[in-house]
């Protein structure tokens, strides 16, 4: 095993690479060029079963060439200000590189001139919160040069509620339940040894 | 080797070196021999099971957060209550040991705590989160029994070592759990488990180890070198004592109230960075969670030699200088441990931030294994208490601070750091008052007295009736074999005392 300190160093030094040669994108200089609507159940969605109809395209009242550098079409689902409350994990950055305000994918495409549809299921590890979709349009290098989003600049319309799945299952109750009685009874099987060896103890 | 002690009617044989109470007078790392080393492996094992379970959580925090929906205050609240159940628990603990024995007191300490960290698994709330990582925490009382179990198994020479290992390789516990946990949660999510899921089952691996330890314990462990404490009480070698007189002696002890303070200050200090390194290396130097869990590992990690040398220090330290040695050793360390505490929430470099952190994990875990080379012999017939209040002490400073330093958004997290460093230079100033009769303190040399003896000292906690029942013969021993802490060039000058106590309580 390694000693601490040299592992450390191997790390430090990893870590002084990690960050990247790019240029900040913030967020604030992206143009809003497309149009997004996502449609599903009205009523509390569930993850794992439920789906959502996302729609995207370019709004046609900017300039012809707007979207020259459009290379791939990244859909995501965003948590929604009343879900970044007091959790930090889930906050707004500016600089896109530390934003973490979209934490789930729901299509990568390339992009096309016409409108188009996609359908997902809501995965399973997406987490009980208020959401919205948005998109961003990125260049051959991978970097947003625009965006749209279903909702309006201070995210407050056609948001959405997905509940989460609770992860426990009746085997795992079941189990945990088992174990635990078997240590409690366990202990006093030892406590009943030990007075019955202590009773025919000799002096 | 087998060497019998002397003034005994039966003559039993131990692998290690014995003193009149059949305490090691050696510590023998990779032996496994009963009862004392196999003591040591059993209490260090099932202690560090027992941080596993305890600091289990942290590491899959970003997955249990979105599973129960928590918020940051959600998750700043169970942090705190994670340690706050320990400080009763720790002093009762104590008691128990005193009472009871430390087997059967860890033991079931550890097997009543497992089936909480069971029901981990079906945690389903803010408020239910909160609630097993309340009860989990008790197990960290287990400290408490660790440190019992060493002091009556080792003597005076390697007690510092003995508790200073035990006590650091189960500290580990709270740095390999952040290695372990998200090794056990990604295997089972690669099997084939959703995420939300894959953690409910990962929790299995701290619980079972947890039980399996408390097994080992009871069916291999025993309390003393000469047997288990019920047999003992039966066969009139040990006497049963006052759960009353054993408080009372305990709590009256004012240096054992100083030591609950410091202990507050270095092992305090050490359970709340566990509970914020990781966040504040993340936060501030913006490092993937998976770096600055490694990095928040590696402080706990540091345990595995850094209590051990603060407990081998004590005893080296003891060994020359006596009591007085130990004394200022503990007092320099840890306050050298505030001022690197200072200097860490000072630096704004990633490199200089995780070296000074390595710097200052050892200081302030050195200070813990000191701590406990001085414990052992404040009281004997309450060392369990004593033990219980130091440690209760210890994480009621993780508390403190974390509610003064680390709730909410007040201070910076960095300014936090810097403040805590201050506080553990304060806090450590009341060791000057630590005073021993017979072996003296900081400032002043042992008393003249002819009344400063150690059999003066450990006699005086037992009444003139206890005495003749012969309910002091244990503590006697003690005495004898404590002159040590006088140091070298005193030690050699001094004669054996005989066994005739002052008339005087």
């Amino acid at each position: 095993m390694a000693p601490p300190p040299l592992l450390l160093c191997f790390i430090l030094v990893l870590a002084s690479f990690s960050d990247t040669c790019f240029a900040i994108i913030s967020f604030s200089s992206l143009q809003r060029t497309l149009v997004v609507t996502a449609s599903h159940p009205q009523r509390l969605l569930k993850a794992g079963e439920d789906k959502i109809t996302v729609t995207w395209g370019l709004n046609q009242s900017f300039p012809a060439g707007t979207d020259s550098a459009y290379k791939t079409i990244k859909v995501q689902l965003c948590y929604a200000p009343i879900s970044q409350v007091d959790r930090a994990w889930r906050k707004t950055h500016d600089n896109l590189s530390k934003d973490k305000t979209c934490q789930f994918k729901i299509v990568k495409t390339p992009y096309t001139t016409t409108n188009h549809t996609s359908e997902w299921t809501i995965e399973r590890d997406v987490p009980t919160a208020t959401y919205f979709v948005r998109a961003y349009a990125l260049d051959t290098q991978d970097q947003q040069v625009a965006y749209g989003q279903n909702t309006d600049a201070k995210k407050t319309t056609n948001l959405f509620e997905i509940q989460a799945i609770t992860g426990r299952h009746v085997s795992l109750d079941i189990a945990s339940v088992c174990f635990s009685a078997f240590s409690i009874v366990a202990l006093m099987g030892f406590f009943f040894a030990e007075k019955r060896k202590g009773g025919k103890a000799q002096q | 080797m087998e060497i019998s002690s002397n003034g005994a009617e039966t003559q039993p044989k131990f692998a290690l070196p014995v003193d009149s109470e059949h305490k090691a007078t050696e510590f023998r790392l990779f032996s496994a021999a009963a009862p004392h080393m196999r003591a040591f492996h059993l209490s260090w094992v099932s202690f560090f099971a027992c941080f596993v379970s305890t600091f289990a959580a942290p590491p899959l925090l970003p997955i249990i957060r979105d599973n129960l929906n928590l918020t940051a205050t959600d998750i700043g609240n169970a942090g705190i209550a994670s340690v706050s159940g320990a400080v009763f628990a720790r002093l009762a603990m104590g008691t128990a040991c005193d009472l009871f024995g430390p087997r059967l007191a860890s033991a079931s300490l550890i097997l009543l705590t497992a089936p909480v960290v069971f029901f981990t698994s079906i945690a389903s709330s803010p408020v239910s989160f909160l609630l097993v990582r309340f009860f989990t925490g008790f197990s960290l009382a287990t400290f408490v029994s660790t440190q019992f179990w060493m002091s009556s198994m080792f003597s005076a020479p390697v007690v510092g070592t003995a508790n200073g290992v035990a006590g650091g390789w189960g500290n580990l516990g709270g740095g390999a759990t952040q290695l372990i946990m998200p090794l056990v949660f990604g295997l089972i999510r690669d099997i084939g488990a959703v995420k939300f899921t894959a953690w409910r089952i990962a929790f299995f691996i701290p619980a079972l180890f947890q039980t399996l330890s408390a097994f080992a314990v009871l069916l291999f462990g025993q309390d003393l070198p000469d047997g288990n404490y019920k047999r003992l009480q039966k066969s009139g070698d040990k006497q049963k004592d006052k759960f009353s007189r054993v408080f009372y002696h305990g709590i009256t002890n004012y240096r054992g109230w100083i030591l609950a303070l410091t202990y507050g200050y270095c092992f305090g200090v050490e359970l709340t960075i566990d509970n914020i390194i990781a966040e504040y290396f993340y936060d501030r130097f913006n490092l993937k969670l998976h770096t600055a869990g490694i990095i928040a590992a590696s402080f706990g990690l540091a345990n595995i030699i850094s209590r051990p040398g603060g407990g081998i220090l004590s005893d080296a330290m003891g060994k020359r200088f006596g009591m007085r040695g130990r004394l200022w050793t503990l007092w320099t360390v840890q306050t050298l441990g505030g001022v690197f505490c200072i200097i860490l929430g000072q630096v704004n470099s990633l490199s200089a931030s995780v070296a000074v952190m390595i710097i200052f994990s050892f200081f302030v875990q050195a200070a813990c294994g000191l701590t406990f080379g001085v414990v052992p012999f404040v009281s004997r017939r309450s060392l369990g208490v004593i033990s219980g209040m130091t440690g209760g002490g210890g994480n009621v400073g993780a508390v403190v601070t974390q509610l003064i330093f680390f709730k909410g958004s007040r201070y910076s997290k960095e300014t936090g750091i810097t403040l805590m460093g201050i506080m553990i230079i304060c806090c450590s100033l009341p060791l000057f008052l630590i005073y021993f009769p017979q072996w003296g303190g900081m400032f002043c040399g042992p008393s003249s007295a002819k009344t400063a003896t150690e059999e003066d000292y450990y006699m005086s906690e037992w009444s003139s009736n206890e005495k003749d029942k012969g309910l002091h013969e244990a503590s006697l021993k003690f005495a004898d074999n404590s002159r040590r802490e006088r140091g070298r060039s005193v030690h050699s000058q001094t004669l054996p005392s005989n066994a005739t106590p002052p008339a005087d309580v």
